[in-house]
């Protein structure tokens, strides 16, 4: 009898211990906005025909600064309206576990522009507009999957697809269809279609939690 | 059964809105007292009640700032709260090891 009140004490304990150190923010607006600006900077780049290696990662990666922009300041809006710190513990967690791979994706895209310029045209196709952004969806997926031990509602699944879905691509080998229309296409889906479905997800599962 | 553990445990951190409050702050460097709320779905009287308890013995810091213009409380465990704390949960284990030999 007394080794239960303590067992479920030490249970209750461990419970909120791991309570407290989940991410809680909506994360639904964040999805979908990056799923948003991910399929229209994918049709964008494909009619105004992105085709060159260096073009395409200059492009993606300015894209990429509004998604994080935009999470930023949605993060922040909703640490004010519920009197938080948008620097919470929980929060310095998530940005930590997403550095890495974040990081190690922004490097390559700086250097790999530079390596580009003594290539023959078609291997700085396959390298800038195929190999690389394989390689920032499965740092991408890392980065969710790491983010994922202090989230909710599966995350670490999501960035199970990124990280397996690029490197189901990568062992594809190159595709025999226009580069630009390939590459913009695989950005849209993964960074573009799958945050929109995913964010459509929470935005329906995240309010029931809440 | 040695009955020692049980008597040594810290009636202040034993009251169960006062042992969630201690576990909550002992997973995170610190919470605001909205975040504790919700968390806890305590009142917010109930709240504050516990954590002033907690504040007095002293093994809860209180801070007090402004963030965009608005108060923003958060809570810290002081080092005297985390000893109690991890004696706490050194006594509850005790128990527990103590009524598994003498089954």
């Amino acid at each position: 009898m007394e080794s239960n009140w303590a067992t479920e004490h030490l249970q209750a304990i461990r419970t909120l211990m791991e309570r407290a150190a989940i991410y809680r923010r909506a994360l639904a607006p964040v999805m979908l906005l990056a799923g948003v600006v991910g399929l229209a900077a994918a049709v964008a780049g494909w009619f105004l025909q992105i085709d060159s290696p260096r073009a395409f990662i200059g492009y993606w990666f300015g894209v990429s600064v509004i998604p994080l922009a935009g999470a930023v300041f949605l993060v922040r809006q909703q640490a004010l309206r519920d009197g938080e710190p948008f620097w919470s513990p929980p929060m310095r967690r998530v940005t930590f576990a997403l550095l890495p791979p974040v990081v190690a994706g922004f490097i390559s895209s700086v250097v790999l522009p530079v390596h580009l310029r003594g290539l023959d045209a078609n291997t700085a196709n396959v390298l800038g507009m195929l190999w690389l952004p394989l390689g920032w969806i499965v740092l991408y997926g890392c980065a969710l999957h790491a983010a994922g031990f202090f989230m909710p509602r599966g995350m670490k699944l999501f960035g199970w697809i990124f990280i397996l879905g690029g490197c189901g691509l990568f062992a594809l080998g190159i595709p025999d269809l226009p580069r630009a229309t390939y590459a913009h296409g695989v950005m849209g889906f993964f960074f573009g279609a799958l945050h929109l479905a995913y964010g459509v997800y929470l935005y329906f599962t995240e309010k029931n939690e809440t | 059964m040695n009955p020692e553990p049980f008597l040594q445990l810290d009636r202040v951190i034993h009251e169960k809105g006062r042992l969630a409050i201690m576990s909550l702050l002992a997973a995170t460097v610190e919470l605001s007292f909205t975040e504790m709320r919700d968390t806890l779905t305590m009142t917010d009287g109930n709240l504050t009640a516990h954590i002033r308890t907690l504040h007095e013995s002293g093994y809860v810091s209180v801070t007090k700032a402004f963030q965009g213009g608005r108060p923003l409380t958060t809570y810290t465990l002081t080092a005297q709260g985390k000893k109690a704390f991890a004696t706490y949960i050194n006594l509850l284990e005790q128990i527990v090891q103590q009524t598994k030999q003498s089954k």
